[in-house]
């Protein structure tokens, strides 16, 4: 068949499949390309969208595939190449350090568990990328657009059979402003909070007690 | 480094609006708000003016006349209009951006090293504005982070 | 420097005398080349070039009062009631103004690196406009149309002025 030129087929016959994986392992891309990129996106998924929370959720849904696929990419990548985290620590860890600095250059800010709810951990980040650029108008100040982000974490932790209830991104900067100095150090701080599945919970009891047995 | 005061900060639209306006040290008259819209659109005319009377109109050759639309040419070599405008009181200075922004800075008369600074404010006006998804092209501008911006780097400086 | 005009404008608004330098030499090699793009591309076929030169030459004087009225206006509502307007510089030339106190306004057009000629606009008024206008008894008080003003003494002592004094700075 004679495929026409173009992005897919291009002429010299390398297409983006030929490449090996590992030759853009260390390129970095242009910010300023993610920032417009993002613009549109968030352009694209503002419209027809009802309220803040419904933003929040597109942007969500247009990370996941991207956590799904960099799940995939990055334990290839990984030398010598890994199975899967199958415990959560492993897989928190995984995404606060190999993911972030695959993403972002450095590794997340920090990583706490709830202390009310098990099946609950956050992930800490003083100054997310998306963010960087963005100002929020006043009647959308509760948006946080790195739930785009928290859709790249949920699609890692649903491709490595972590499903979960949800991941969300919060602004807790300006919370913390009022008393601490970290809110005026940090105004976009940001939590994502991870809420795993029951039947995780149980699995990972499981193991626990197969691990100490 | 000598003491010195940038007085205010105008941003007009390609259409002539003012979108932003922004005051960091006394030293300007104060305005009513229709006022600064005003002096916005009648500065908007003078510098298209200040481009029609560009002297080379006198020598054999066409005139570089623009048209009154301020299109972005993709020729930098078109007439500047007026760049800097010196009064006894202040001397503010015009930056146009190549899609027909422009940015007035209006400092006291000797301040030195206008065009770093303008440099800089651009800078922040591509990041900050530019680059900011809930942002309105030919609208006022209102983005937190570009305010915060200019006053780190404004406050500093002076 | 390179002087391109001069103009006095009265409180009436008219230009009463009005002066050109042809500046075709150096400069202008350089800046033809320039302009001619522009226009190809900005003159869409509305007025051809040559006529719109012969227009603005006849308007430039009424576009540059307006102009200088505008600029003074706006200098005195931003900088206060005090403040005047000295002169403005865009990348091609430079404008001066000075307005005297019987609010004659004096407007010199140069290069766009030349000094502040504010003083040599004073001098160009008190030596020699009021010599050779003001003290004229032939001359009239107003000079509507620029009657008077244009008379030999003061054509001479303005080429001298300018040879002695402006262009060498």
């Amino acid at each position: 068949m004679a495929a026409t030129p173009g992005l897919r087929y291009p002429s010299n016959k390398k297409t983006i499949y030929d490449r090996n994986l590992n030759r853009s392992k260390n390129a970095e891309l242009s910010r300023a390309a993610f920032a417009y990129l993002f613009v549109e996106m968030i352009s694209y998924a503002q419209k027809r969208v009802k309220g803040i929370a419904d933003l929040e959720r597109r942007l969500n849904q247009q990370g996941y595939p991207l956590g799904l696929r960099l799940l995939d990419l990055l334990l290839t990548r990984a030398s010598p190449p890994s199975l899967r985290p199958t415990r959560i620590l492993p897989l928190l860890q995984f995404i606060a350090q190999t993911l972030w600095r695959h993403l972002f250059s450095r590794p997340a800010d920090a990583l706490e568990k709830s202390e009310s709810d098990p099946a609950q951990y956050m992930l800490y980040d003083n100054d997310p990328l998306p963010n960087t650029y963005i100002s929020l108008p006043k009647e959308m100040s509760q948006l946080n657009c790195a739930a785009f982000v928290a859709g790249v974490i949920e699609g890692v932790c649903d491709g490595a059979g972590f499903p979960t209830t949800g991941v969300s991104a919060h602004s807790v900067g300006e919370q913390e402003g009022g008393g601490g100095v970290e809110g005026r150090m940090w105004p976009g701080k940001t939590v994502f909070l991870i809420c795993f599945r029951g039947e995780v919970l149980e699995r990972e009891e499981v193991l626990g007690r197969g691990g100490s047995g | 480094m000598v003491y010195r005061v940038v007085f205010a900060l105008f941003i007009i639209s390609k259409a002539g609006g003012l979108i932003y306006n922004r005051e960091f040290h006394a030293g300007l008259s104060k305005l009513e708000a229709n006022d600064y819209l005003i002096v916005a659109g009648t500065f908007h005319g003078i510098h298209a003016i200040t481009k029609q009377l560009c002297p080379a109109a006198a020598a054999p050759t066409p005139p570089a006349i623009t048209t009154p639309s301020l299109a972005p040419s993709p020729f930098p070599s078109r007439p500047s209009g007026l760049e800097v405008l010196e009064t006894q009181n202040f001397r503010m200075q015009c930056f146009q951006t190549q899609t027909g922004v422009k940015f007035l800075l209006f400092t006291e008369p000797h301040q030195p090293n206008v065009d770093t600074m303008m440099r800089r404010i651009y800078e922040l006006y591509a990041d900050y504005v530019m680059k900011n998804p809930f942002y309105t092209v030919e609208m006022p501008i209102r983005c937190e982070k570009f305010d915060r911006g200019l006053d780190g780097f404004v406050k500093v400086r002076s | 420097m390179i002087l391109y005009s001069f103009y006095i404008f009265d409180r009436h608004t008219e230009c009463i005398y009005s002066r050109k330098w042809n500046t075709r030499p150096i400069s202008s090699s350089t800046k033809s080349a320039r302009p001619q793009s522009g226009v190809s591309i900005t003159s869409n076929g509305d007025v051809a070039p040559a006529t719109r030169k012969a227009l603005s030459k006849e308007d430039d004087a009424k576009l540059i009062f307006g102009l200088v009225f505008s600029l003074r206006n706006m200098a005195q509502k931003l900088g206060g009631e005090d403040d005047s307007f000295l002169c403005y510089r865009t990348g091609e030339y430079k404008l001066h103004y000075y307005e005297t106190p019987t609010r004659l306004k004096f407007v010199m057009l140069t290069d766009h690196g030349a000094k502040t000629q504010r003083s040599a606009l004073h001098q160009i008024w008190a030596l020699l406009y009021v010599e050779y206008v003001v003290k004229n008894p032939l001359s009239p008080v107003e000079h509507p149309g620029g009657i008077g003003v244009a008379n030999v003494m003061f054509e001479q002592g303005l080429d001298a002025f300018v040879e002695r004094v402006v262009l060498p700075t």
